[in-house]
C-alpha cells in the first residue's frame, strides 16, 4: 500500500524534483546516454484519490475514515490487489473546508489523474465533492455524506455506503414499536430534537409514524445546538410522564439528556437516542456503564455487529492500529466498506473503471460490513439501520428479528443512579 | 405549578455555577479594564485538570479544587505578567481583547493536542445523584456547586474587604493614579487580580466538568454566556454578576420548561437589551469607577 499525504510543502518539493528530473533527462539526451525504457510485466497500480478532513472540525472522524481506507488498501494488497493491480491511495487534507475539498478532488482527477475517487467526511463536504466527480464522469462511492442535501442533487454517480439516508436512521425503532401488539405499545410519546439537519428529522420521521399509529404526542420540542443544560427540557418531559422518549440527538446532547433523566429520576418505558447512545466507549463513560441498560439507538456497524466479515475487520484493524474493538469508530468501517465495494464490482464484472462501477452498483444487492446495500437512482440506500439496545452493558442488535442477537428489553430497567 | 417551581430550582442552581465563573471575569475587568475572553478557556482548562486528576490519581473532583485553584492562580499571574503587562498606550483595552482571545485559542489548541476533540466528562459515582425534596429533584452536584459558589464568592468578598491586598485592589479600581501615588504597587495588584480571577475558574471548572460533557471547543459557548452575564450585571460589579447569573439561570430554565428551549437563550438577550436600554451601565454598574 502506498499512502501519500499531500501537504503543500510536499507538493512544492515534488514540483522541484520534477523540474530537476526534466533537466537531468534533457542533459542525458544531449550527451546521448539515454537508457532503454524499463519494461515491466506488472500491471499499473490502481490509483485511488480521497480528500479527508485530517485537520479542522471533522478531524477526529476524518482520521477514522483515513484508518478505514488505509486498512482496506493494505488488506486488498495483501490479497493481490484489485484485478491484480496494487491499490495506491492518495489522501489529501481538506481541513474540513467545503472550498478546499473542491480543489482537492479537481487536482486528484486532473493533475494526479487517479483512476477512482472515494468520498470525504460529512455531508457538508460530500455535496461539493460529488459535483466535481460528476463533472468528470467519475463514480463517487462515499461513506459519510447521508444528509438530504446529498440526495437532493440527483446525481447518478453517487453511492452512499450506509444502510439508509441519515434522516431515516430511526425508522427501525418505529418499525419495532409498531410491530408490538396494540395493547403493549406505548400510548404517549415525547420528542426532544436537536436543531440540525441530521438530528431533528430522524425524530420527525419517527413521530410521523407514531402519530399515524395513534401514539399521542405529549411533548415535542426542538432545542438549539448550544443548549448545554438539558435539565429544563427533561423536567418538562418528566411532568408529562410519557411512555416513550425519542431523542433526535448528536452526542453531547444525548449524554446530557440521559444525565438529566437520571437526576430527575425519570425513567420512561422506552428510550431511543438517535446518536450518542450508539457509541460503545464514550456513552458508558459519559453516563455511567450501569445507566446504559435498556437504552435504544441505531447503528450500521459496531463491535458486536453480526455482519459477515466483521470479526476479520476487527482483527485486521486492531493488528494494524492497536486498541480494542470498542474503540473502532463506525466511520472506519464505513470507509472500509466503500473500498470493498470496488473489489466486489471488480469480482463481478472483471473490470474496474468508473462507467462500470456506476452501471454495476445501480442493480443488485451488495454485502458490506455496514449491511446489504442497494441504492435508488440518486444513491440513497434502500435498507434500514439495525436497532441496537444496551443489554448487560453491551450493545446488542435487537431488531429486525432476522438479525437480532437478543429480543428487546422493555420496559426499560430503572436507572442505576 | 410543579414545573414552574422545579424550573426555578434548576435555574437558581445553574445560575450559581455561572456566577462563580462570571465573578472572576468581572473582577478582572474591574481592576484592569480588561475584558478577559480567556475566562471560558480557563474554566475548560480547569475541567481538564480535574479530569486528569480524577482519572489518573482518583482525586475527587471537589477535593481537586484545592489543587487546581492555586494552579490556576499561578497561570493567571503568569499570563498577566508575560502577555498583558507589556501592553501600553491608549488602546490597551482593545489590545487586551486580542491578547486574551489569543490566550483562549492557545489553551484550546493545547488541550486539543493533549486530549483530542472528543467529548469527555468527569464522572464520580455521585455525578447524577439527586435528592427528592417535597417531590422536587435537587441535583447533588448542582447543590454543592451552588453552595461552593457562595463560599468562593464569600471568600472573594473577604479578600477584597478585609485584607491589605483587597484594599489596594479597591483603591486601584476607584482611581489607579491616586492609588499609585499612595504607594500601591499597580503591577502587583493587576497580576494578583488576574490570578484571583483565573482562580475562580478552577472551582467552576471542576463543577462544569461534572455537569456537562465538554471538549476543548466548549469555551466559545461559555464565554458568550459569561460576557452577557457580566454586561447585564454591570461591568466590574461582582454582586451584579451574581444577580445577573441567577436571572439568566432562572429565565433560561423557566422559558425552556414552559415555552420552548429555542426561546430560552433568546429571552435572556431580550432581558439584557431591555436593561441596557433603560440602564446602559447594567444592573449594578456604578456611575463612578469603584463598583466592587
Amino acid at each position: 500500500m502506498q499512502l501519500r499525504i499531500h501537504r503543500p510543502e510536499v507538493r512544492r518539493s515534488r514540483r522541484l524534483l520534477g523540474v530537476t528530473g526534466a533537466l537531468l533527462v534533457a542533459a542525458l539526451a544531449l550527451t546521448g546516454c539515454t537508457t532503454a525504457p524499463k519494461t515491466s510485466t506488472s500491471k499499473s497500480p490502481l490509483k485511488i484519490g480521497i480528500s479527508l478532513s485530517l485537520t479542522g472540525d471533522f478531524s477526529d472522524s476524518g482520521k477514522a475514515a483515513e484508518r478505514g481506507y488505509a486498512l482496506w488498501a493494505s488488506e486488498a494488497n495483501k490479497a493481490g490487489g484489485v484485478l491484480g493491480r496494487k491499490v495506491a491511495l492518495t489522501i489529501v487534507d481538506d481541513a474540513s473546508s467545503p472550498d478546499q475539498v473542491v480543489t482537492n478532488y479537481t487536482n486528484l482527477i486532473t493533475q494526479d489523474k487517479v483512476d477512482i475517487v472515494l468520498g470525504p467526511f460529512s455531508s457538508l463536504l460530500t455535496v461539493p465533492a460529488s459535483r466535481v466527480a460528476a463533472r468528470y464522469h467519475y463514480s463517487f462511492i462515499e461513506p459519510a455524506g447521508g444528509g438530504p442535501a446529498v440526495f437532493a442533487q440527483k446525481l447518478t454517480n453517487l453511492f452512499f455506503v450506509q444502510p439508509a439516508p441519515t434522516t431515516e436512521g430511526g425508522n427501525v425503532f418505529a418499525n419495532y414499536i409498531l410491530s408490538l401488539p396494540a395493547d403493549q405499545r406505548p400510548k404517549t410519546a415525547a420528542y426532544a430534537k436537536l436543531d440540525d439537519p441530521f438530528s431533528a428529522p430522524i425524530a420527525d420521521n419517527i413521530q410521523k409514524r407514531f402519530e399515524a399509529a395513534g401514539i399521542k404526542t405529549v411533548y415535542d420540542q426542538t432545542y438549539p445546538a448550544e443548549t448545554a443544560d438539558m435539565t429544563p427540557i427533561i423536567a418538562g418531559i418528566a411532568a408529562k410522564n410519557p411512555d416513550v422518549v425519542v431523542g433526535g440527538t448528536q452526542e453531547a446532547d444525548a449524554f446530557a439528556q440521559i444525565k438529566a433523566m437520571i437526576q430527575q429520576k425519570f425513567n420512561p418505558k422506552w428510550l431511543y437516542e438517535s446518536n450518542g447512545a450508539n457509541s460503545p466507549g464514550d456513552f458508558p463513560a459519559a453516563v455511567g456503564a450501569a445507566n446504559t441498560e435498556g437504552v435504544f439507538s441505531s447503528a450500521d456497524w459496531y463491535a458486536e455487529s453480526p455482519a459477515p466479515g466483521s470479526k476479520a475487520f476487527i482483527a485486521a484493524y486492531t493488528a494494524k492500529y492497536g486498541g480494542t474493538a470498542d474503540q473502532i469508530d463506525p466511520t472506519s468501517a464505513e470507509a472500509y466498506s466503500a473500498g470493498t465495494l470496488l473489489q466486489e464490482v471488480a469480482k463481478k464484472t472483471g473490470k474496474i473503471d468508473n462507467a462500470t462501477i456506476i452501471k454495476t452498483l445501480h442493480s443488485g444487492v451488495w454485502p458490506t460490513l455496514v449491511g446489504n446495500l442497494k441504492w435508488d437512482q440518486y444513491g440513497a440506500p434502500q435498507g434500514a439501520y439495525l436497532l441496537i439496545q444496551w443489554i448487560n452493558q453491551k450493545l446488542t442488535t435487537v431488531y429486525p428479528a432476522n438479525k437480532a442477537q437478543s429480543s428487546p428489553v422493555a420496559p426499560k430497567p430503572n436507572w442505576a443512579g | 405549578m410543579h414545573a414552574v417551581v422545579q424550573a426555578i430550582i434548576l435555574g437558581i442552581l445553574t445560575g450559581g455555577v455561572y456566577a462563580l465563573m462570571a465573578s472572576g471575569q468581572t473582577l478582572i475587568f474591574g481592576i484592569m479594564k480588561v475584558v478577559n475572553l480567556a475566562q471560558g478557556a480557563l474554566v475548560v482548562l480547569a475541567a481538564y485538570l480535574t479530569y486528569t486528576l480524577f482519572t489518573t490519581l482518583g482525586i475527587d473532583p471537589f477535593v481537586s479544587i484545592l489543587i487546581t485553584t492555586p494552579l490556576l492562580f499561578l497561570v493567571g499571574v503568569g499570563l498577566q505578567w508575560t502577555l498583558l503587562r507589556p501592553l501600553h498606550g491608549e488602546d490597551v483595552a482593545q489590545l487586551s481583547l486580542l491578547v486574551t482571545f489569543a490566550i483562549a485559542l492557545a489553551i484550546e489548541g493545547t488541550l486539543s493536542f493533549a486530549y483530542g476533540a472528543t467529548l469527555t466528562n468527569v464522572g464520580p459515582s455521585y455525578a447524577n445523584f439527586s435528592w427528592t425534596v417535597l417531590g422536587y429533584q435537587v441535583s447533588f452536584v448542582r447543590f454543592v456547586a451552588f453552595v461552593l459558589s457562595l463560599v468562593m464568592l464569600g471568600l472573594l468578598y473577604l479578600i477584597l474587604q478585609r485584607t491589605r491586598f483587597g484594599r489596594s485592589v479597591r483603591a486601584t479600581v476607584q482611581n489607579p493614579m491616586s492609588a499609585q501615588l499612595l504607594g500601591v504597587n499597580a503591577n502587583r495588584v493587576s497580576a494578583f487580580g488576574f490570578g484571583l480571577g483565573a482562580a475562580t475558574a478552577a472551582a467552576a471548572g471542576s463543577v462544569f466538568g461534572m455537569l456537562n460533557s465538554f471538549n476543548p471547543g466548549s469555551h466559545y459557548d461559555l464565554i458568550s454566556r459569561l460576557l452577557t452575564i457580566v454586561v447585564l450585571g454591570g461591568l466590574g460589579s461582582i454582586g451584579g454578576s451574581v444577580i445577573a447569573a441567577l436571572i439568566m439561570g432562572v429565565a433560561s430554565s423557566l422559558v425552556s420548561a414552559l415555552a420552548s428551549p429555542i426561546w430560552s437563550d433568546f429571552t435572556f438577550f431580550i432581558v439584557l437589551l431591555l436593561v441596557l436600554l433603560l440602564r446602559p451601565r447594567g444592573l449594578f454598574g456604578a456611575r463612578t469607577r469603584g463598583a466592587l
